[in-house]
């Protein structure tokens, strides 16, 4: 029995996702014990973002088959509801030091980020995806990639108009002593950070994996036509989704608020790493995208360590044109047809 | 505005016509354009700065619209391949004291280099894929030319010479609009032959055109290659106009910029987005300096148009005059419009 085990483990460790994970691993601990545990931290405070905007991206690939380009103006929206939410909070924090506000305003702005991005998700797909879908006779993934990068350049420029291209950003969500892991200080806003968004993570896991609900969006991702016919509310499903996915950036930008504040273009950075993030791990796969989040992470954080900083995109960018051209489907993705494969 | 007869009954100047690829409307379209900056708003400074970035724009959209369209995949990175090019020139003629107009042609040829390369390792993707990956490059191309902070000092920008030793902007319009014109005749005369319709069988269906003997890996290659190097050619442009070059010139959004120009025009024409880019960037612009207190406004704009173009007429300016101009009653307006047709 555990001679099979053992034979199972080593197949894996040979596979793709497995060779990935174990040198991510050992790069992992390598750096830490040459840089310092800061390195670790991090990586595991980006990762952790990442794999918020990265998963939500990968859900309207999977659903709706839409490459999101303007994943990032939702994270650009969260993160502003947050910072508009949050200053008169702060405000009366400082006027009443001893009001529960202290713990749970923070939350409070949060969550009205998560509530803004579904909202503008809602809007987007009644105004823009829904019409689009409606009319599209065919070449729906190009068209609607087309589609979103103007939404992304419409929101940017709103953004700007209206708000201004300054940054809007804040302190700190908690003050309060860093707490110390392993020699490392982490401050209380980044240690949250991380575990708010593990905590979203494993319930939107739970959430597709175990509810009615997310079997019917599992399923639309599979086949539509069978989804239909087993009696799945199409409209209803590609509504949810996209508030989803669009949701889970904008939390992302709210409970990041403190570490990149408020400005026209914040979204790009996420955007671009997300990107990276989605094609390492193949499309439509969200456990994939969970771990390839934290090997970006990790690629970006030693590159800005042992290169220098600025780096950090060419260095990922690189190794991803490598992963696409020797592995088109990504390292736990589905499959692709290129060109040259018959 | 292509009418491809072999008719014998055509005369000369029909033929000479047909050859350049234009019609007689194209041709009124183009003399407008020469003569554009002797009427009077236009032919202030500042306009024709404005008038020479529309021109640039037209071109680019050609060159781009020449693998969107054609091949229909988005180069993403479209605007990286022309800093590329713009950067190489600059740095030849900077460096190894090379005249400007030889440095354009080298940075064309290092664009097509690069093309070159994306176009090979793409070969495997498909459609979205393909976008992500020329994206990626670009960003990374983007991004060496940022850090690499010794040879093209980064974000400080790099001071080229000028193509012309002059303060005026004339010989630069004139300059560009040839260049338009050469860009739209070279991809024109290319997708007249019998490769333009392997592209559009590579396009429309991969599996089919490998059985009917179509080999998908020259075309793709060669059309990347080709349409990188017109974007090559034209950053040198770039690069010896505004006399100073910097990485931003490479961002995606610049990318955008030209995309959305091309995409409204109407892909798959080449001509579509060179006559849209003169009237709608030019309006941008009067939009952007009238405002200014209301920055981004022209940007919003933008975006609401592509937007609207995409969802409800995704065929763009092309299409719109195919179906509702191009066929009007009278002869001598239909002559006007189309040039000298085959007879039936």
């Amino acid at each position: 029995m555990s001679k099979h085990n053992m034979s199972d483990t080593l197949t894996w460790l040979k596979s793709a996702p497995g060779l990935s994970i174990v040198i991510s691993i050992v790069v992992a601990v390598a750096a830490t014990i040459d840089a310092g545990p800061y390195l670790m931290v991090n990586m595991v405070v980006t990762g952790g973002m990442l794999a918020l905007v990265a998963t939500g991206l990968t859900l309207m690939l999977g659903v709706l088959n839409i490459p999101m380009f303007a994943h990032g103006e939702y994270f650009m929206i969260g993160s502003l509801t947050a910072y508009y939410i949050f200053t008169p909070i702060s405000e009366f924090i400082l006027e009443h030091p001893d009001s529960w506000l202290v713990t749970f305003g923070p939350f409070i702005a949060i969550i009205g980020a998560l509530i803004g991005g579904a909202i503008a998700g809602v809007i987007s797909e009644k105004l823009i995806f829904g019409p689009l879908r409606r009319r599209s006779t065919d070449n729906w993934v190009m068209n609607s990639f087309l589609l979103t990068v103007g939404v992304s350049v419409l929101l940017v420029n709103l953004h700007q108009l209206i708000f201004g291209a300054d940054f809007k950003g804040i302190v700190g969500y908690w003050q309060g002593m860093p707490i110390s892991i392993a020699g490392a200080y982490i401050s209380l806003d980044r240690a949250l950070a991380f575990i708010i968004s593990a905590v979203i993570v494993a319930l939107f896991y739970l959430f597709m994996t175990y509810t009615r609900t997310g079997m019917a969006i599992r399923a639309v991702s599979q086949d539509i036509t069978g989804a239909e016919i087993v009696g799945i509310d199409i409209e209803k499903i590609v509504m949810l989704t996209i508030s989803l996915a669009c949701a889970l950036a904008a939390v992302a930008g709210g409970s990041l608020l403190f570490m990149y504040p408020s400005y026209p273009t914040v979204g790009l950075e996420p955007l671009y790493m997300a990107w990276f993030v989605v094609i390492l791990s193949g499309l439509g796969n969200i456990l994939g995208a969970v771990a390839g989040a934290f090997m970006v992470a990790l690629l970006k954080v030693i590159t800005m360590e042992y290169v220098g900083a600025g780096w950090d995109f060419v260095v990922p960018s690189a190794l991803i044109m490598l992963i696409l051209i020797f592995k088109p489907s990504g390292i736990f993705g589905s499959d692709v047809r290129g060109v040259l494969d018959k | 505005m292509d009418t491809t007869t072999n008719d014998l009954n055509m005369n000369l100047f029909d033929r000479v016509l047909d050859k350049l690829c234009l019609t007689p409307i194209g041709l009124a379209g183009l003399i407008l354009l020469l003569i554009l900056p002797f009427i009077p708003p236009f032919n202030q400074e500042y306009m024709l700065r404005w008038l020479i970035y529309c021109g640039f724009v037209a071109a680019m959209s050609v060159g781009f619209d020449f693998t969107a369209g054609y091949i229909n995949i988005v180069n993403f990175g479209y605007m990286a391949v022309a800093g590329t090019g713009g950067y190489t020139s600059a740095l030849l003629v900077i460096n190894a004291g090379l005249s400007p107009w030889i440095a354009m042609l080298a940075g064309g040829v290092s664009s097509a280099i690069l093309g070159l390369i994306i176009g090979m390792i793409s070969l495997r993707l498909r459609g979205i894929f393909a976008a992500c990956l020329s994206w990626f490059f670009g960003l990374a191309v983007m991004g060496l030319a940022t850090k690499m902070v010794w040879l093209t000092r980064g974000p400080l920008g790099l001071r080229t010479p000028r193509l012309f030793e002059t303060e005026s902007n004339f010989p630069f319009y004139f300059l560009i609009i040839i260049l338009v014109y050469l860009t739209y005749l070279i991809c024109k005369w290319v997708v007249r032959t019998k490769m333009g319709l392997a592209f559009q069988a590579i396009a429309q269906n991969m599996d089919a055109a490998r059985t009917s003997g179509i080999n998908p890996v020259f075309y793709r290659v060669f059309n990347f290659t080709m349409s990188c190097a017109i974007a090559g050619v034209l950053g040198g442009f770039y690069a010896h106009f505004y006399g100073i070059l910097t990485p931003d010139m490479m961002h995606t959004s610049k990318t955008v910029e030209i995309l959305a120009v091309a995409y409204i025009g109407g892909r798959g024409s080449l001509w579509g987005g060179a006559v849209v880019a003169f009237p709608f960037i030019f309006l941008m612009e009067i939009v952007r300096s009238t405002l200014s207190h209301l920055p981004g406004l022209n940007l919003v704009i933008y975006a609401l148009v592509l937007i609207l173009v995409m969802i409800y007429y995704p065929g763009g300016f092309s299409y719109f005059y195919d179906t509702h101009i191009r066929q009007p009653k009278n002869r001598v307006l239909r002559y006007f419009l189309n040039g000298r047709e085959a007879k039936a």
